[in-house]
């Protein structure tokens, strides 16, 4: 086999896994975006999700096909909660005392899952196939393809959404000055409401798709870190640089995990995060924010 | 400044009456042997600590069922670390300061080794754990730990004497988390398979956490190996290896150590765990042989399926019985030395077919333990070699 043939193999197999990450880092973006309140237990929501999927497919019989809509659903369903009960009371409270809150929200639903499933860590039931998939010749696990595939659309569906539909719009504007948009009619609190769900269920459904590579456990919620890594990187208001920066994270890992070995995989992601901050503070797609006196 | 008032007066009597009380209740236990934990409850080892806990205590039970140690009752006292460092000690703090404690368990290689220093300096307890490092079976640095099976290199020792056995100069691949759990056995094992004449074509490492597997599955197959060996790993990403490696058509044998043997995870995994194989130092909770009393035993006690860390458990708490019962029958004061001592006297010990063969435990491990394969039809771990027992001379 080419050493070019193994290196797009590589490649390939990198943008699958980063397509994981955008999925999972579009959460932190919707959340952000709308609230401005960077939701660290995204990652636990996606461990619920993937929870959720298992209880409906492997507790419940459900197919899975009606499985994945339900675990989405119901992680917007706990998105909606968590805003109406507790974010939405903690508005106008220091920005480190919501972050707080979602970080104590994380370890509540750690507690929650392995109360309810236990410690255990556990295999999902398949529904994607497992016959190999080549691109040409290269080789590309067919569950990775499936994540790039589902990943790429719902970015592109939540681009075109930001960008045409009036909630979408309604969105952007509470997200630009809130009292403006409370000034044109809009519903503030909604808009806030239907982040978290949006946000929310997002997670839950990058949970399923995670589960289906890896098992569930309770600490899977880890990954949410890395997706964090993303959108610092990306620009916590962008959902482009979501894409492209979970895109190139995941390009990044594939090659210095094999060129250069698993353990330099963390040196140089967070190496380039620090070098990417220095250069672009607010992100590589972020909004760079100007305060005028 | 600080002014007597009756109010002040009166909360310092009712403090004392409250320790009078406590001390009261302490003393009234004075007599139980106590086994301090320091357990991993929840966290990313949680599945384990349940389990060591249930064992433990099912074992401290059927002692004191049989009237305990010389007349005294074993208890487990424990606290949940969330297989966290800091907390360990911090439990382990703590215990020891509200009991008499000379038997331990500990719940990681990190714990083991913070804590070593202050076992040596108080030389009050022996420790046990959830950690087989090999860096810990040194008695020599480590004279007061103990790990209730054979440490991880002598785990892959196990393994490549049964595949120098089935596959003479076969081709292996090791695939090591990037942690201190999963690096233990690589230099170790570099040695014994340049002894066996064994062929490591590749070593791959994974980044902790990392979730997809592909571009470590391409580099199986570039290396073609015949077994690939796993470690510092309890499920995932293994099942996903496996999976990818068959859609490949790898002919690749896949094998583990113990923390990933446990037979109701690869149940769940369904069709791809089929032929999963690994080390074991214990017999399944399943295992109905007939020279094996204990197994029956604790399915009497335990109905339903009991895990791995069920069996180490309860193998730890039989070992520290066992010490505590062989220092008091000389009628020696219970601290580190005495107990390590009365330790490295078991020789030939019989387990009640915990272990499949009577056991010694010479330096700080067991080197026993057995090859077994996963048979999905059956959803049970189905022993391939009989038992190994590596000599340490």
């Amino acid at each position: 086999m080419s050493d070019w043939l193994f290196f797009i193999e590589v490649s390939l197999a990198g943008l699958g896994s980063g397509a994981l990450l955008s999925l999972t880092a579009l959460a932190f973006v919707l959340i952000y975006k709308a609230t401005q309140v960077v939701n660290l237990a995204v990652g636990e929501i996606l461990m619920l999700g993937g929870y959720l999927f298992f209880a409906f497919a492997a507790g419940m019989g459900l197919s899975p096909w009606v499985a994945i809509p339900l675990a989405v659903i119901g992680g917007g369903i706990v998105g909606g909660i968590v805003e109406r009960g507790i974010i939405r009371p903690m508005l106008g409270e220091a920005a480190i005392s919501v972050f707080m809150v979602t970080v104590g929200l994380g370890s509540v639903l750690v507690g929650l899952v392995e109360l309810i499933w236990g410690t255990d860590p556990r295999s999902l039931p398949n529904f994607i196939a497992t016959a190999p998939l080549f691109l040409g010749e290269a080789y590309v696990s067919r569950k990775i393809a499936v994540a790039f595939v589902v990943a790429g659309i719902v970015v592109t569906v939540f681009l075109v959404l930001f960008r045409f539909w009036r909630g979408g719009v309604a969105l952007r504007a509470t997200a630009t000055d809130q009292a403006a948009a409370y000034s044109c009619g809009i519903n503030v609190p909604g808009v806030f409401s239907l982040a978290w769900i949006i946000g929310c269920a997002t997670a839950a459904g990058a949970g399923v798709l995670l589960g289906a590579i890896s098992g569930i456990s309770p600490t899977m919620g880890i990954f949410g870190l890395s997706a964090l890594v993303v959108v610092i990187v990306g620009g916590l208001d962008s959902i482009l640089g979501a894409l492209v920066g979970g895109l190139a994270l995941g390009l990044i890992q594939s090659w210095t995990g094999t060129y250069l070995g698993g353990e330099y995989t963390s040196v140089v992601t967070f190496s380039l995060l620090i070098v990417a901050l220095m250069i672009r503070p607010y992100g590589l797609f972020g909004t760079h924010e100007i305060e005028r006196l | 400044m600080f002014k007597t008032t009756r109010r002040t007066m009166m909360g310092l009597m009712a403090g004392a009456a409250s320790l009078a009380i406590g001390v009261g209740a302490a003393r009234a236990q004075d007599g139980d042997i106590v086994i301090g934990g320091s357990l991993p409850m929840t966290g990313v080892f949680g599945f384990a600590g349940v389990a060591v806990e249930a064992g433990m205590q099912d074992y401290i039970k059927i002692v004191n069922d049989q009237g305990g140690i010389g007349g005294r009752n074993l208890r487990l006292a424990y606290e949940d670390t969330a297989y966290k460092v800091d907390q360990s000690v911090a439990v382990f703090n703590k215990l020891t300061s509200q009991d008499e404690i000379h038997l331990y368990y500990g719940d990681s290689t990190g714990f083991a080794k913070t804590i070593a220093p202050e076992l040596a300096r108080s030389g009050e307890m022996i420790m046990g754990g959830a950690s087989f490092a090999s860096e810990l079976n040194d008695p020599e640095a480590y004279p007061y730990i103990f790990m209730a099976g054979p440490d991880y290199s002598e785990m892959f020792g196990i393994l490549l004497e049964y595949i120098a056995q089935e596959t003479p100069g076969a081709r292996l691949v090791l695939v090591n988390s990037d942690t201190e759990f999963g690096r233990d056995p690589i230099e170790s094992t570099r040695a014994k398979a340049a002894e066996l004449g064994l062929e490591i074509v590749e070593e791959i490492i994974t980044a902790p956490g990392s979730v997809d597997v592909s571009t470590e599955v391409l580099k199986l197959r570039r290396a073609r190996p015949d077994y690939t060996l796993f470690h510092g790993y309890v499920l995932s990403p293994l099942p996903e290896f496996m999976s990818q490696a068959k859609q490949l058509g790898l002919e690749t044998k896949f094998m583990g150590t113990f923390w990933s043997m446990d037979s109701s995870l690869w149940e769940g995994v369904g069709e791809a765990a089929d032929g999963f194989m690994g080390v074991m130092p214990y017999r399944y909770y399943y295992d109905d042989a007939e020279n094996a009393p204990m197994m029956e035993t604790i399915r009497e006690m335990r109905p339903d399926y009991q895990a791995t860390g069920y069996m180490q458990g309860f193998l730890s708490a039989m070992l520290m019985a066992e010490s505590a019962r062989r220092v008091l029958d000389n009628g020696e004061e219970l601290n580190g030395k005495t107990l390590k001592a009365a330790m490295n006297t078991i020789e030939d010990f019989d387990t009640g077919g915990i272990m499949g063969v009577p056991i010694s435990v010479p330096g700080n491990s067991v080197p026993v333990g057995r090859v077994y394969q996963f048979d999905a039809s059956a959803g049970r771990m189905v022993a391939v070699s009989d038992w190994i027992s590596l000599d340490k001379e």
